[in-house]
């Protein structure tokens, strides 16, 4: 225990510096910058805590989401629905709602499919999110293909500081939950090693199962500010296959199962793309880049951009996720067996 | 009029197991490409589509009437199968943490590149395959039967025997059914593992990518269809339980009678909630698949 704390300390002492840099930075956007860049750090807030809330699940409970926009789309017409005219609740009131839909529906996905290999889950959680896209375009309170607007008309601050708070909050969250509590040890003791997890007492499937109604009730709120933002919704823009894709890319690129890799890979792939998209304009070959590029990380460097930064391999959570040899002892036992049945 | 519902019925059902016969055709080869290199592939849906892409082509640029060129689709996709397979091997048993979620990744990747490659090259107008060889309708008993329908029936029926011939009656095919059941003792036995994978892999490209000709021909399609694809042949494999050959016979055939039911009596938008219904119903009740052989746990 004394290590730990010891540990933790000195972790704290080298990330305060930029921490308060990125912090001052953040907060301080608005004021230094014109309202077009405001807009694209929007963007970049939002696809960090989307990427963060994909991670819960991809890395830190090791099973993988390719359905995730679905839960990004309930949040987004759960507040759209909400703010129409004749109900006009407020729009915070809706923020919520859409986080307890988006949790039930991850539950009800989730139970039959996590205590299954990983392949089940990833084809489930794919075929909710196409089978609910579909069905948001036939079906009449959703507005059909047409889509529905919501009343907004704030400005471009409170968006920025919506979604930056939003996101925010997603971070702490993550880092109280899952990097300083029993249950994050827990969630990444069955990643590891189930059988070892389960025969400890921990049960498996409702550990998994709690990881990912939070992995899913998160995104929700944002896809709630986003309906806010964009004013015009419809299942092209909030319910399209290409937002799950962007999450789980950004999470692999910047470091899957590190707290700050999915925001390190958002800010670079946002800002990437919208450099891209100013100045080709070609959305397809953004896609094909996106694919050639998972391809790559997953081939050449598995562990993300994190993994990259030299001091990253002294840090303890790391080197445990990307199972690098300790200095002291062995990896242990043969990690590719305990892992076989995922 | 209770003659003209039968008869619609009958119409329906027929319609829907000669679709579910090329549906067999595209999982039959996924479903043991999981077996044997243990990853679900997400790319299957883009061989299929790529496939389609590749029978406008032939017409196109060569000249040869799609279903003549069969033999070559399944020559140019068992070899780019045969390249791409190594790769997924590499991911799959690399020694980084979490290698099976990896690989999904990969595929999820490498069917990213695809799709958004042709969608750049071709654009978003819908097409179709066109072919001479094959046209008109058979008649029977007032029962419409496209010739079209039935030559992609007769593909996947015979497609399918060729490959369960391979599997049951060849030393390879033994091999990987061998492979597919334990790897490490096939290896042990003195198989090459590696070696194996990339050979299933071609031939489940190669077929898929013929089906793809076919699929292309009687419907249209543009280069977004591919997941379309890939998720009904994971309904298949996951109703068929992944890795079980059999259960894809089954599954897929339910599956096109499912669809046409579905799109002639409630409506087309609502097939993929169903479809998404079922699947969900059957990891619930029964995960290992229809015939519980799978592998779920």
């Amino acid at each position: 225990m004394r290590a730990r704390g010891a540990n933790s300390a000195r972790l704290t002492a080298r990330s305060v510096i930029p921490l308060v840099v990125v912090v001052v930075f953040l907060a301080t956007l608005p004021l230094w910058v014109d309202d077009y860049w405001v807009r694209v750090w929007t963007g970049v807030a939002m696809w960090a805590g989307l990427a963060a809330s994909w991670n819960i699940i991809g890395g830190y409970a090791g099973y993988i989401s390719f359905g995730h926009v679905a839960f990004f789309g309930i949040g987004a017409y759960a507040t759209a629905i909400l703010m129409q005219p004749g109900l006009d609740w407020n729009f915070f009131l809706t923020l919520p709602v859409g986080a307890v839909v988006a949790g039930v529906f991850a539950f009800i996905v989730g139970w039959p499919t996590l205590r299954l290999r990983g392949a089940y889950f990833a084809i489930a959680t794919w075929a909710l999110a196409e089978a609910l896209a579909q069905l948001v375009n036939t079906v009449d309170f959703t507005g059909g293909s047409f889509g529905l607007s919501t009343p907004g008309n704030a400005e471009t601050g409170f968006f920025y500081y919506a979604m930056l708070i939003a996101s925010a909050l997603i971070y702490l969250i993550i880092f109280a939950v899952f990097e300083r509590s029993r249950f994050g040890y827990k969630v990444k003791a069955v990643r590891d090693n189930e059988a070892a997890a389960q025969s400890l007492g921990i049960n498996t499937t409702s550990v998994k199962l709690q990881a990912f109604v939070m992995s899913a009730a998160l995104p929700a709120v944002l896809g709630g500010i986003n309906a806010y933002w964009i004013t015009f919704i419809n299942p092209q823009s909030v319910l399209a296959g290409d937002i799950t894709d962007q999450m789980v890319v950004m999470a692999l690129v910047g470091g899957l199962g590190h707290l700050w890799g999915p925001a390190i890979g958002a800010t670079v792939l946002y800002l990437s793309s919208t450099w891209l998209s100013a100045n080709f304009g070609s959305s397809t070959g953004y896609i094909a880049m996106i694919g050639a590029l998972l391809a790559l990380i997953v081939l050449f460097l598995p562990d993300g951009l994190v993994g990259l930064m030299p001091r990253a391999r002294n840090m303890r959570l790391v080197r445990q996720m990307l199972r690098l040899p300790d200095r002291r002892a062995d990896p242990g036992p043969d990690s590719d067996t305990s892992r076989e049945r995922s | 009029m209770v003659r003209v519902t039968m008869q619609l019925l009958i119409q329906t059902i027929i319609d829907g197991l000669l679709v579910g016969g090329l549906y067999v055709a595209i999982s039959i080869g996924f479903s043991l490409a999981f077996g044997v290199l243990d990853v679900v592939d997400f790319a299957v849906g883009e061989w299929v589509m790529l496939g389609a892409f590749m029978g406008v082509a032939s017409r196109a640029w060569f000249g040869i009437d799609p279903i003549a060129f069969l033999p070559a689709v399944f020559v140019i996709f068992a070899l780019i199968g045969f390249l791409v397979a190594p790769l997924i091997y590499r991911v799959r048993t690399s020694r980084y943490a979490r290698p099976a979620l990896m690989a999904l990744a990969f595929t999820f990747g490498i069917a990213m590149f695809a799709r958004g490659t042709m969608m750049t090259a071709v654009g978003f107008d819908p097409r179709t395959v066109d072919t001479d060889l094959v046209s008109g309708t058979l008649m029977i008993g007032g029962l419409h039967l496209p010739w079209l329908r039935l030559a992609g029936f007769l593909f996947a029926i015979l497609s399918t025997a060729l490959f369960m011939g391979f599997l049951f009656f060849t030393r390879t095919g033994l091999a990987v059914r061998a492979t597919a059941q334990n790897k490490r003792n096939a290896s042990l036995m003195g198989i090459d593992v590696k070696r194996l994978s990339a050979i299933v892999y071609a031939i489940y490209a190669g077929m898929t990518a013929m089906a793809g000709v076919l699929i292309g021909a009687i419907y249209s399609f543009t280069a977004q269809v591919g997941p379309q694809y890939s998720l009904l042949a994971f309904f298949v494999v996951v109703m068929a339980g992944l890795g079980s050959v059999g259960g894809v016979l089954v599954a897929g055939l339910f599956l096109g009678m499912l669809q046409a039911l579905v799109t002639v009596y409630i409506g087309a938008d609502y097939t993929l909630a169903i479809v998404f219904g079922v699947l969900f119903l059957i990891l619930l009740v029964s995960p290992q698949g229809v015939l519980r052989r799978g592998l779920a746990a």
